[in-house]
């Protein structure tokens, strides 16, 4: 330990406890509580069966939601995500689609839903606009991240024949980022049923709508139903993507590590 | 070797000069501080094996680059059938597929199979639309297939690149390079990895294509032995300098720059240049 360190910790230190004064975090309330959630835990477990029809329509429709949002997200991610790689364009096409980018992704979901439901109303579809512009916020950064640690050697080699870019970005570009952007893609899908869940929370559709209603009324039971079915939807749907995972994307690059000495 | 297509192939370089490409004075380097080559002459007859051979880092895979249009020189001129190559002028941009260019890591991209990486040599003579929905004409995929057979890999078309062994994904790079149906081939190190009689295997095959295609082949080598066996003309590079240009005439080595001289000179020569 230098004492430059031990400065360092002290200054964490201070703030640590500053910071929590200045948002009332006082552990003492924390632990005064523990009964309040003793009683909403109790509450919970007079599960009213009789909800569970309507709380797996409810998950289906979030997954619905999470679904149009990823694809076209992605959709529209592709092809900026080219635009914003540095090994495929000069300064002047990728820093404003970045800067661009970087402007989406200031955004939470959350708020793009507050943003969706004020521009086209209550409902889903001011939720699945909200998953397409986080999606791409959040895409095309991991995928132009991807597209520039492509091996140099193919795309050199391919360009010295001749090819033009759309030949380039078609034969060498998505081939060798085939891998990640399909992880990508999973990673993303299972990301947004997450999110999807609570934007309910502002009227833009989703299980979370009901969640947000039975709390608010204090039924527990009821909201417990519905928290349930997303818990389980999430684990299956974490399941299912490892499984994925593992038959073709870790063989896929397996193969690739072989080939790079 | 079959006579009859070198003839059908040949037809157009009885109109070209004999000078296939020319290099004048030409430094370059690639942080504007240090020279990787200092004043590099040489001249490269058309439908000729050249190579180049030199030490690890003496500028030699620089030089390849240079020919490519993928670099440009700091001071010189080069041409290539009277172009300047660089990749970003239009002209050159129209020849470039008539050189076909094997970097020294072979460039194929590894998780596709072996017919799809030879038909990437096709590109440049699809549409738009063609090349969109990977819609390879039919005579293409015939004439991938013919190369297919040239390079003894039949029967492998499907396998990913991945799967295969050093020779055979020097084989697919040599395929590709011949898809572009080149006047010029430029490649790196290609056999500086394989045993001495897959060497070989790889060195006859390229000069049989060559002598069937009329091919003018520029080959960068770690091993004087086998540049002398199948160049006509062999420059050796040191420090970024050409140092002597060799040949075999009959029995013996003849050195071009400064007259004649014993092959034990030269062997000997080189192998001092070489120790590390
Ligand atoms: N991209 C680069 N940036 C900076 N310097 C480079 C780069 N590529 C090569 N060099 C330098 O230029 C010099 C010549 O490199 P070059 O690759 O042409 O050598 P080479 O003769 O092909 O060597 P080898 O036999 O090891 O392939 C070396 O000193 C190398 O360090
Ligand atoms: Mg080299």
């Amino acid at each position: 330990m230098t004492p430059k360190n031990n400065i360092l910790i002290g200054i964490i230190v201070a703030l640590l406890v500053v910071a929590s004064y200045n948002v009332d975090a006082n552990p003492i309330e924390f632990i005064d509580g523990l009964p309040n959630l003793a009683i909403v835990v109790e509450e919970m477990l007079h599960v009213e069966p009789k909800y569970i029809p309507t709380a797996i329509w409810a998950m289906f429709e979030t997954i619905q939601m999470a679904f149009i949002g990823t694809i076209v997200g992605f959709a529209i991610s592709l092809p900026l995500s080219m635009l914003a790689a540095r090994n495929l364009n000069s300064k002047y096409v990728y820093a404003p689609i970045r800067a661009l980018l970087a402007a989406i992704r200031t955004f939470p979901s959350i708020l793009w839903a507050i943003l969706f439901v004020i521009m086209v109303g209550l409902g889903p579809f001011a939720g699945v606009l909200a998953i397409i512009m986080y999606t791409i916020g959040f895409v095309t950064k991991l995928q132009y991240e991807a597209i520039e640690t492509i091996d140099s050697d193919p795309m050199d080699a391919v360009n010295s024949i001749g090819v033009s870019k759309w030949q380039l970005i078609r034969y060498v570009v998505i081939p060798e980022s085939a891998s990640h952007l399909l992880s990508q893609l999973l990673y993303m899908f299972d990301y947004n049923i997450r999110q999807t869940s609570i934007l309910g929370l502002v009227g833009a559709g989703g299980i979370g709508f009901y969640i947000i209603n039975y709390i608010k009324f204090f039924e527990y039971g009821k909201a417990a139903v519905f928290m349930l079915v997303v818990l389980v939807t999430v684990l299956i749907i974490d399941w299912v993507s490892v499984k994925i995972r593992d038959k073709y994307i870790i063989k896929s690059q397996h193969g690739m590590e072989v080939t790079t000495k | 070797m079959k006579k009859n297509s070198m003839i059908k192939n040949s037809s157009f370089s009885l109109i070209s000069t004999k000078k296939i490409i020319q290099m004048n004075n030409i430094w370059t380097s690639y942080d504007s501080k240090i020279f990787v080559l200092k004043g590099i002459n040489l001249s490269i007859d058309r439908g000729t094996n050249y190579a180049i051979v030199g030490q690890s880092g003496s500028g030699k895979s620089t030089l390849l680059k240079l020919m490519n249009g993928m670099m440009l020189s700091s001071k010189g001129t080069i041409k290539i059938d009277y172009v300047m190559p660089d990749m970003n002028d239009k002209k050159f941009k129209k020849m470039m597929h008539t050189i076909g260019y094997i970097p020294q890591s072979l460039g194929l991209i590894k998780n596709i199979t072996v017919l799809e990486n030879i038909l990437i040599g096709a590109l440049p003579r699809l549409s738009k639309i063609q090349s969109f929905f990977k819609r390879f004409p039919e005579h293409e995929i015939q004439e991938a297939k013919r190369i297919l057979k040239l390079v003894a890999l039949s029967g492998k078309e499907n396998r990913k690149v991945y799967m295969l062994s050093g020779g055979e994904k020097r084989r697919v790079a040599i395929a590709r390079a011949l898809m572009q149906k080149p006047t010029i081939l430029l490649a790196d190190e290609i056999v500086s990895e394989l045993d001495h009689v897959t060497a070989h295997e790889i060195m006859d095959l390229i000069a049989d294509a060559q002598k069937r295609m009329n091919l003018t082949a520029i080959m960068v080598h770690h091993d004087l032995q086998i540049a002398l066996e199948y160049a006509d003309r062999v420059a050796v590079i040191k420090e970024g300098k050409k140092i002597l240009e060799i040949g075999v005439e009959g029995e013996t080595i003849v050195d071009f720059q400064t007259g004649d001289m014993s092959a034990e000179e030269i062997m000997e020569m080189y192998s001092d240049d070489s120790q590390k």
